[in-house]
């Protein structure tokens, strides 16, 4: 029944079309990296060079699109809510089998080192020289399996979907129990947040000064704090309703796509300030660029999501 | 001064981060479950500081409480029978559980398989379920007192306390 949607058709279609791209790369790839050698003056480095530079235009095509699809897979799985009894969101499809969190958290990983991959080549492609040109097919390497992987998990998820036993809404996957806390460290909300704010600031430092160490670590820590401060407390002031505890929900049009406007701005901001660090240790240079854009990201971020509890506040004077 | 600035407040940010993980740390915890018993035997239960997995209240007493213990030795506590009884139906290894109940006219712990379990006891959840190790008149297995808690068959339910109570 998943598969007479119109969205998974689609999804399917391009996902295949992609994997099919990308294995034709591979293929290539492997070929290249057994050959290359840049010094060489011989007509076969010559014709290895013409070759990588119509792979390199297939993967960057490829590995772009699939920075699309992953928004796109996000609002396919909310479109399916319909169709999967008892689900109300993303969360329910999401979780209606054992596969879904692992496939979306592997999306998650490779979309980063999609990201990694395209600013690398696009360093590379900037030097005369080729510098990371093997360092950025290995890189490829490892993306094309793992997009094999979440090809697999893609379709051993969308079979297994659920459509006719009910399966559990957002309210009873993220809420709270009243057993155990979800927050981890057993933290209360209030301490959560106190975190949040200050893993903010060391991002703050960590951009505004370029320390590539302290830009890796603060933003894995602000990645996984922000996660949890969304969840249990931004996102209820999002659907204005203390029990509503929900990562998904607010990507819906009820609340004005304003989900994809908080996870986009938390990855990308958390995306170069980690990318910043790896980018320094593989190149060996400084990228200003990627520490500016952290900045403006994670700050877009911090801002979008405290001007949502300012705001309540002043229209009702109270807190939630 | 303003080079040693950003060391100053990344610092601070520190020692703020620090603060909080301490204070957490420093505040009392409730233990829900306990990892290793692969002796498989009961715990000393620490009263006020052990959780019930299925209801969230602490362990204040030792009578009528339980303990469930894995195949891979993680151990829960339950201060009622009645909620182990819950908390245990749905659990994939509810057969190879090994369970231990406190029972009120020994107070020894005691296999849960082998209690059995008077229907109209005072107990914390007033589910009325207290585990004996001998038998008396209108006292039942294991298995009955799980059917009874799923099928709400207990004290908990005024229906069936006025019928067990024998009020009309």
């Amino acid at each position: 029944m998943i598969f007479f949607s119109n969205s998974v058709i689609v999804f399917i279609f391009i996902e295949a079309l992609l994997l099919l791209l990308l294995s034709i790369a591979f293929i290539n790839v492997v070929g290249i990296l057994k050959s290359w050698d840049f010094s060489a003056t011989s007509t076969k480095q010559y014709l290895l060079e013409k070759r990588s530079y119509l792979v390199l235009l297939i993967i960057f095509f490829t590995l772009g699109f699939k920075i699309i699809l992953l928004p796109y897979f996000i609002y396919m799985i909310d479109e399916l809510n319909v169709l999967v009894p008892g689900a109300m969101c993303a969360a329910g499809v999401i979780n209606s089998n054992i596969y879904g969190v692992y496939l979306l958290s592997l999306k998650v990983r490779i979309l980063f080192l999609v990201g990694l991959w395209i600013i690398l080549n696009h360093y590379d492609l900037q030097a005369k020289d080729y510098p990371f040109f093997k360092k950025k097919l290995w890189l490829f390497i490892l993306i094309f399996f793992l997009i094999i992987a979440e090809s697999i998990l893609d379709i051993f998820y969308l079979i297994n979907i659920v459509t006719d036993t009910p399966v559990s809404c957002c309210s009873a996957i993220y809420g709270v129990s009243g057993i155990s806390n979800p927050i981890p460290f057993d933290l209360h909300v209030s301490e959560l947040l106190g975190l949040f704010y200050l893993l903010y600031g060391l991002t703050l430092i960590s951009a505004l000064y370029r320390y590539a160490l302290l830009s890796l670590f603060s933003n894995m820590a602000f990645l996984y704090s922000a996660y949890y401060s969304v969840v249990y407390f931004f996102g209820t002031y999002v659907y204005e309703l203390p029990t509503h505890l929900c990562p998904f929900c607010m990507l819906q049009a009820e609340y004005f796509y304003s989900g994809y406007f908080i996870w986009g701005t938390l990855f990308l901001g958390t995306f170069f300030g980690i990318s910043a660090a790896l980018l320094q240790y593989i190149t060996g240079k400084e990228i200003k660029k990627m520490y500016r854009y952290s900045l403006a990201f994670n700050s877009a971020f911090i801002l979008f999501c405290s001007s949502y509890v300012l705001l309540y506040y002043i229209r009702n004077g109270v807190f939630l | 001064m303003k080079k040693f600035l950003p060391y100053i407040f990344i610092l601070l940010i520190m020692a703020g981060i620090i603060t909080i993980f301490l204070s957490r740390a420093s505040q009392q915890q409730m233990l829900t479950v306990h990892e290793g018993n692969t002796e498989y035997k009961p715990l000393p239960i620490k009263l006020g500081h052990y959780q019930d997995t299925q209801c969230g209240m602490p362990i204040e007493h030792l009578m009528n409480s339980a303990q469930a213990i894995a195949p891979n030795g993680k151990t829960w506590f339950f201060d009622d029978v009645g909620c182990l009884a819950i908390w245990m139906q749905d659990k994939e290894f509810k057969d190879k559980l090994i369970i231990w109940v406190y029972a009120k006219d020994t107070k020894t712990w005691i296999d849960a398989h082998k209690a059995w379990y008077s229907l109209t006891d005072k107990t914390p959840m007033h589910y009325g379920f207290s585990a004996h190790t001998n038998k008396k008149e209108n006292y039942i297995d294991f298995v009955s007192m799980q059917l009874r808690m799923l099928r709400n068959e207990n004290m908990s339910n005024p229906h069936f306390r006025r019928e067990l109570l024998g009020e009309h």
